[in-house]
């Protein structure tokens, strides 16, 4: 929307009020309101000026989601039954676990940010690593046939057991397309599916970024759509572990709490423009309460407000 | 690396930044695209485009793929405890990056698997250890000019008691002896072997930010030993000063970790596990715990890996 005003049909009476006032591109009127809009000018003159602007810029948009919300006049706003559907259409992500599927109802929700938090040595990463490898079930056995972004801050992505991961997920795809009950081209279907379903092509669907400090994870949440753009097929974010980088050497308190939220509106933004799951892997911290000295339990570190559902792993 | 003026942006937008005082890239990306906007009067496009120019030229991890991981770490994956029973039951050793952690009761053996990663971290590759195909593989000048022979290394950094090094002899004598073929016979394993004693947590810092590094930056150490984290940790602090050595502990275990990924090497943690009781029922129960709440100490939180010897 760089667009420079200039370019738009207007007077060049008006283009030198506007340049002289400030406004040079079309962004610069984006959000500016006719009473706002103050250059010596007629209230409906300045709501001319800012239709035809907004006029030739924003067609393109308003029809993309007009397709969505066929019954609406109101762009951007959509009925509690399309989303219905539309999440829907989404599915969510197994983790081959039938109780946990059960307790997040199918399994990891498209579309929304997830937070598991446990003790250390409990098996977040090893949920984080088996759903990275799920999210590419093929269609055919009713997966999402996707790939997987693992963002790694604490060096535990430990690539000998995403091997294991992946080997033992496709000796169990491949029981399930012997052992199911379906007419032969389904079967074959599978079969064929099952021929992308190896280990070195999981691997391969799977980008892990290393972060090192709390700076290299906030300029990745800048970095990132642009990296959704070229991998559409991106259907998982993993972030394992959100508190780590945030919990040594962090004096102001305050900046922490803002930093932590804006990654996580970024994330809500990902998850929300590209139709993915957001998982956040989260530490246990020690509340000990001063009434009862001596007593004490176990709460998730860095509160995060933002997500969808959390799980406490427990033992 | 942290001047603005060689963002790839509009002239205009890196002016406004300078009017704004906004001079290094960690205090951009460290505010919001709201608050940027209100301090450099920037529009909202212009901020998008400064916040993402700002990460692209933060030094940042190149993306791999598990399959690149997967290709470029070599076979020989892990170090071996020279033993074949605990190998077995950790695939083959410990990993060779990031920090192992060894828990257990006094007199469990923490120390012996401590000094016997010592011995083995000399082997070659294949056979368990971290060396390289030669050996020796270093000459480093001695101040009085004579050039000694240096083999693949360890430092043990011991804050209990006194190295145990009765024990390391004896150990030495043994492995030698079965290793003959494999080392050199002018090299002496237990001369590859550096010790440093840290009395109380100020010493032990000293130690882990600015004299390991100058000797990892020799290149020839492969394993670092703190034997152990938790006895300073436990004497120093109070009951009431926990918050404070929970936040010490994390700094260590930050640099520790930092340390080991520069290096590539494994970084073992000795830690004692404290009794925890549990007094719900009538009966008070004793409980040795690990793994569970925390060993001794919350380190947990920055290990990889951890071994319980019961």
């Amino acid at each position: 929307m760089q667009r420079e005003l200039s370019t738009f049909p207007l007077s060049p009476n008006y283009l030198q009020k506007l340049s002289i006032a400030g406004y040079n591109t079309a962004e610069d009127l984006k959000d500016v309101s006719p009473i706002e809009l103050n250059l010596s000018l007629e209230r409906e003159e300045a709501l001319r000026i800012i239709q035809t602007v907004r006029s030739t810029t924003e067609p393109q948009q308003s029809s993309k989601t007009n397709q969505i919300t066929s019954s609406n006049n109101v762009p951007g706003s959509k009925n509690a039954y399309d989303i219905l559907l539309q999440e829907q259409s989404y599915g969510s992500i197994v983790t081959f676990c039938e109780q946990l599927d059960d307790m997040l109802g199918g399994g990891v929700p498209v579309g929304k940010i997830t937070e598991f938090c446990g003790a250390p040595g409990i098996g977040k990463t090893q949920i984080g690593i088996q759903l990275a490898v799920d999210v590419q079930i093929p269609d055919e056995f009713g997966g999402l046939n996707g790939e997987a972004i693992y963002i790694d801050t604490e060096g535990s992505f430990i690539v000998e057991r995403v091997v294991d991961i992946a080997a033992a997920a496709v000796k169990h795809m491949e029981h399930v397309a012997h052992s199911s009950e379906i007419d032969e081209t389904e079967r074959s279907l599978q079969t064929e599916a099952m021929r992308n379903f190896q280990v070195e092509n999981i691997l391969s669907k799977i980008y892990v970024f290393r972060c090192h400090d709390y700076m290299q994870l906030i300029a990745l949440s800048h970095v990132l759509p642009d990296f959704l753009l070229e991998h559409s097929k991106v259907k998982l974010i993993v972030v394992d572990s959100i508190a780590f980088q945030f919990r040594h050497d962090f004096d102001d308190l305050a900046l922490r709490t803002r930093l932590l939220n804006g990654l996580a509106q970024s994330f809500i933004k990902m998850a929300c423009e590209n139709q993915l799951a957001v998982v956040l892997m989260n530490q246990m911290t020690t509340r000990v309460k001063t009434s009862q000295l001596g007593q004490s339990h176990l709460i998730p570190a860095l509160g995060l407000q933002t997500c969808t559902s959390r799980l406490h792993v427990k033992k | 690396m942290n001047s603005v003026e060689r963002l790839d942006v509009h002239p205009r937008i890196i002016t406004a930044l300078k009017k704004a005082r906004l001079t290094s890239q960690a205090s951009i990306l460290c505010m919001s695209a709201a608050d940027l906007q209100r301090t450099t009067k920037l529009s909202h496009f212009d901020v998008s485009i400064l916040l993402k120019a700002v990460s692209y030229a933060l030094p940042s991890p190149a993306m791999k793929t598990a399959l690149s991981l997967h290709l470029g770490s070599s076979k020989g994956q892990r170090l071996s405890l020279g033993c074949q029973i605990l190998d077995g039951c950790l695939h083959g050793g410990i990993l060779k990056q990031g920090i192992t952690e060894v828990a257990g009761e006094s007199s469990s053996g923490k120390t012996q698997i401590c000094l016997q990663l010592c011995l083995t971290v000399q082997l070659p590759e294949e056979k368990g250890g971290l060396g390289g195909a030669g050996h020796p593989v270093a000459i480093i000048p001695q101040v009085e000019g004579v050039m000694i022979c240096v083999g693949w290394g360890a430092v043990y950094i011991s804050t209990e008691d006194v190295f145990p090094s009765k024990r390391l002899h004896q150990l030495t004598q043994y492995f030698v002896k079965n290793q003959t073929n494999l080392l050199n016979s002018s090299i002496n394993p237990s001369d590859n072997i550096f010790i440093e004693h840290a009395a109380d947590v100020d010493d032990l810092r000293n130690i882990i930010t600015h004299r390991l590094p100058v000797l990892l930056n020799r290149g020839t150490i492969k394993l670092v030993i703190i034997d152990s984290i938790a006895a300073l940790f436990r004497v120093e602090y109070s009951f009431s000063e926990t918050s404070k050595r929970a936040k010490v502990l994390r700094s260590f275990g930050a640099q520790l970790h930092k340390l080991s990924h520069q290096h590539r090497i494994p970084f073992v943690c000795v830690n004692q596990v404290s009794d925890v009781i549990q007094s719900e029922t009538k009966r008070v129960k004793w409980k040795s715990q690990s793994c569970y709440s925390c060993p001794g100490l919350g380190m947990v939180q920055y290990v990889d890996y951890a071994i319980d010897v019961t």
